[in-house]
């Protein structure tokens, strides 16, 4: 418990510090409890997500970072490995293929290279899976892209 | 009927004369054997000739200490062969599953490659001069060089760090086993070395014990004993003809091949098939529905906590599948119909669950009668085996000893108790599985499957003289106050009825391996062979022996003269019958 909140309080302060290096995310910790945080991630470009901003969701356990955070989206996205309904999302990092290296920065980064490559071998969307195995790319873009017109972009935009 | 004249036979035996089985040669009973009852006496006699043969053992078990030795010495000879550290030598034998040769093989074929693969890295990625503090890269406090530690690569992690990490790897499974560094773009091995130094007692002696257990468990060559608490091992010598059967110093016998309890003479895929009709058909159809499903390769129980489909077993099996279908992941491409195939069949089913209920009462009227008369017994020959091994227990543990003190019998002499009942468990568990092979036997091969239940009921009633015989003739002799004179008859009695027994099951087991393939091909001839001791006596090549023991039983059945043999199918017909009851020929 105090090895994961001193822990999380380093990568807050490094937070901070990095807000201006990467201006892509954008992590908060929740004011009432260190181990809520939030994101919000830019859909990478020339990408259906391109324009879109995504909100996620973290929940750290008290083991961390020796057991991994579970993250989901709360915007609604089409994506192959996000499940549509609850926003979970299927990604290797997050389950067996965890390190206590990675961090809440780097667990973003690497759901934003999910957005940009998808794994449509594990999907959690079978629909978007379907359409990206099938070869109708085109297909999935525009899925997607209506999805993150919807949800994911301001709504004055 | 036939069991009792069988007893009465069998008693006259006991006028024999005692020497001649005190000898102890395992030609005796086959003399003996001519002077049982009529009807099976040809068989046996005929069986009896053909010299068992007992195949050289292919398998060896081990004991912990066994295995740990040969551990050691696999280890030594790699770090011996490639110059390595013992250490490095243990991690390159776990990647390629404790093959001596084939990490000989990729090493001296490409050294680097193997490094890589591995993670022995030659030089550190990262260098660090010793003096000042060090940012672990875990909790991202800084420490003087002596709080930190690093694998072969550089990284820097401080002790408290380590130690969490090594813990959570060893109690999540015997993956630790191919544990690297922490940082997720470097694949540093981290040996056992640095485990002794970071880890706990218990989490050590968990890591030794995991290193041992993967010592069989991903060596093709060996597996664990499968018998509850059993902690033996097996190492198998493959390629030494089609018999798997091993049996364990623990007394369990099992298939090295599909490691279920020995099943001889059912083959691997009829004993699978079996087991699973009779889970299918048990109503205890919940386990599909539940949340665990055994891992398709390693048949560890994964649970499904998440929505994905996609399920990885835990290391080192690591195994994708799907978990609707159980079909290995990579195989959900277009060929299969992809993941949405999987989806949809589950739909399917589901909307279609009035139909698929009607369909599957149907089926089960049509196929449970047939299916029960056979499980039954299968399952009864399967609990008279567990009956008779605690009376083999029982005996060995108590009996033996106060027969030894009542009889005045030194217990070496005593042995043919015991043998007559290893050989009672030995033959449940045949007839058991002869019932599966029954069950499995084509509907259309009459003649096949009359003989086929010919030889089972002789079988059943064989055994159950020699079960009677050493389950209730022995009590007498344990009750009685002062040694019995008709001790030796007895002994004799048993001795042979337990040898007589054990060569009725070896041709049975073999001549149901052999897929009863002479009884087609003798057919014909079955009609011709009116006197069954002139067939037996002059079959003398090997291959005429065992056709002739089939065509001197089944003769002997037809010797009864209430019954004439079909020409043309070999059926049995009732004497009364003009046509064959079969085929429908003409006498
Ligand atoms: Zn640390
Ligand atoms: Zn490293
Ligand atoms: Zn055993
Ligand atoms: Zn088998
Ligand atoms: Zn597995
Ligand atoms: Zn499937
Ligand atoms: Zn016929």
């Amino acid at each position: 418990m105090q090895a994961s909140r001193a822990r999380l309080f380093k990568e807050y302060k490094e937070v901070q510090r990095e807000k201006a290096v990467d201006p892509d995310i954008q992590l908060v910790c929740d004011e009432s409890n260190i181990f809520k945080w939030t994101a919000l991630v830019k859909g990478p470009s020339e990408t259906p997500y391109e324009g879109g901003v995504f909100q996620l969701a973290f929940s750290v356990p008290e083991q961390y970072p020796l057991q991994p955070p579970q993250v989901r989206f709360l915007t609604k996205i089409f994506h192959p490995n996000v499940h549509f309904k609850t926003g979970e999302i299927c990604l290797d990092i997050l389950k067996n293929a965890w390190s206590p290296a990675w961090t809440l920065q780097s667990v973003c980064r690497a759901i934003i290279a999910l957005m940009a490559h998808p794994e449509p071998d594990s999907p959690l969307n079978c629909d978007s899976g379907n359409l990206l195995r099938s070869g109708d790319v085109r297909g999935y873009q525009s899925m997607a892209r209506m999805y993150t017109r919807l949800a994911a972009m301001s709504k004055k935009g | 009927m036939e069991s009792e004249d069988d007893m009465h036979d069998a008693n006259d035996v006991e006028s024999l004369d005692d020497d001649f089985y005190s000898g102890g040669t395992d030609d005796a009973p086959l003399d003996y054997y001519s002077d049982y009852d009529d009807d099976a006496d040809d068989y046996f006699e005929d069986a009896d000739r053909i010299e068992s043969r007992r195949p050289e053992q292919n398998f060896t078990i081990l004991k912990e200490s066994d295995i740990q030795q040969r551990q050691e010495e696999d280890i030594t000879r790699v770090a011996t062969v490639l110059s390595i550290s013992r250490v490095l030598a243990s991690i390159l034998l776990r990647h390629y599953n404790w093959s001596v040769s084939r990490v000989h093989d990729a090493w001296f074929a490409d050294e680097d490659r193997v490094r890589n693969a591995v993670g022995l890295l030659e030089k550190p990625i990262v260098q660090h001069d010793n003096t000042g503090e060090l940012t672990c890269g875990i909790c991202f406090e800084n420490y003087p060089r002596a709080r930190i530690e690093m694998a072969s690569c550089g990284h820097p992690y401080c002790i408290t760090c380590w130690e969490g990490y090594i813990s959570t790897s060893i109690n999540d499974g015997p993956g630790c086993l191919m544990l690297r560094c922490p940082d997720p773009s470097c694949g540093a091995a981290v040996g056992q070395d640095m485990i002794n130094l970071l880890t706990s007692d218990e989490d050590r002696q968990k890591y030794t014990r995991y290193l041992l257990r993967s010592y069989i468990e991903d060596n093709k060559k060996s597996k664990w004993c499968p018998a509850p608490g059993c902690e033996y091992a097996v190492t198998f010598d493959a390629g030494s003809g089609g018999n798997y059967d091993v049996s364990c110093l623990c007394s369990y016998s099992f298939c090295w091949n599909c490691t279920e309890e020995a099943h001889r003479p059912v083959d691997c895929g009829t004993v699978a098939k079996w087991i699973m009709k009779n889970s299918a058909e048990s109503e205890n159809m919940n386990w599909i529905l539940a949340n665990s499903k055994p891992c398709p390769k390693c048949k560890r129980p994964i649970e499904k906590n998440q929505g994905c489909m996609h399920m990885t077993c835990t290391p080192p099996c690591k195994y994708e599948f799907c978990w609707l279908c159980l079909g290995v992941w990579s195989d959900h491409g277009e060929r299969t119909g992809g993941f949405y195939a999987c989806n949809r069949y589950e739909t399917a089913k589901q909307e279609g669950v009035y139909d698929d209920t009607e369909r599957r009462r149907e089926m089960a009227k049509n196929s449970l009668e047939r299916y029960t008369h056979y499980y039954e017994r299968w399952a009864s020959n399967q609990s008279s085996r567990q009956k008779a091994l605690a009376d083999l227990q029982q005996m060995q543990n108590v009996h033996i000893e106060k027969l030894s003190d009542i009889q005045c019998q030194p217990e070496s002499q005593l042995k043919f108790i015991t043998e007559a009942w290893l050989q009672i468990v030995e033959c449940r568990r045949v007839l058991k599985w002869t019932y599966a092979y029954g069950f499995y036997l084509q509907e259309h091969e009459h003649a096949k499957k009359q003989f086929f239940e010919y030889l089972q009921g002789e079988a059943e009633s064989g055994l159950e003289r020699l079960h009677q015989c050493a389950e209730k003739e022995l009590q007498p002799f344990l009750c009685a106050d002062d040694p019995s004179r008709e001790f030796n008859d007895f002994r004799t009695k048993l001795a042979g009825l337990t040898s007589v027994t054990r060569n009725y099951f070896e041709n049975l087991v073999r001549a149901l391996e052999n897929g009863l393939c002479d009884v087609d091909s003798n057919g014909a001839s079955l009609s011709r062979a009116t006197s069954s001791k002139s067939a037996a006596g002059s079959s003398k090549g090997r291959s005429g022996r065992v056709k002739g023991t089939f065509r001197t039983s089944m003769s002997s059945r037809m010797n009864d003269d209430s019954h004439w043999c079909c020409e043309h199918c070999t059926y049995a017909n009732v004497k009364s019958a003009t046509t064959c009851q079969m085929c429908y020929q003409r006498r």
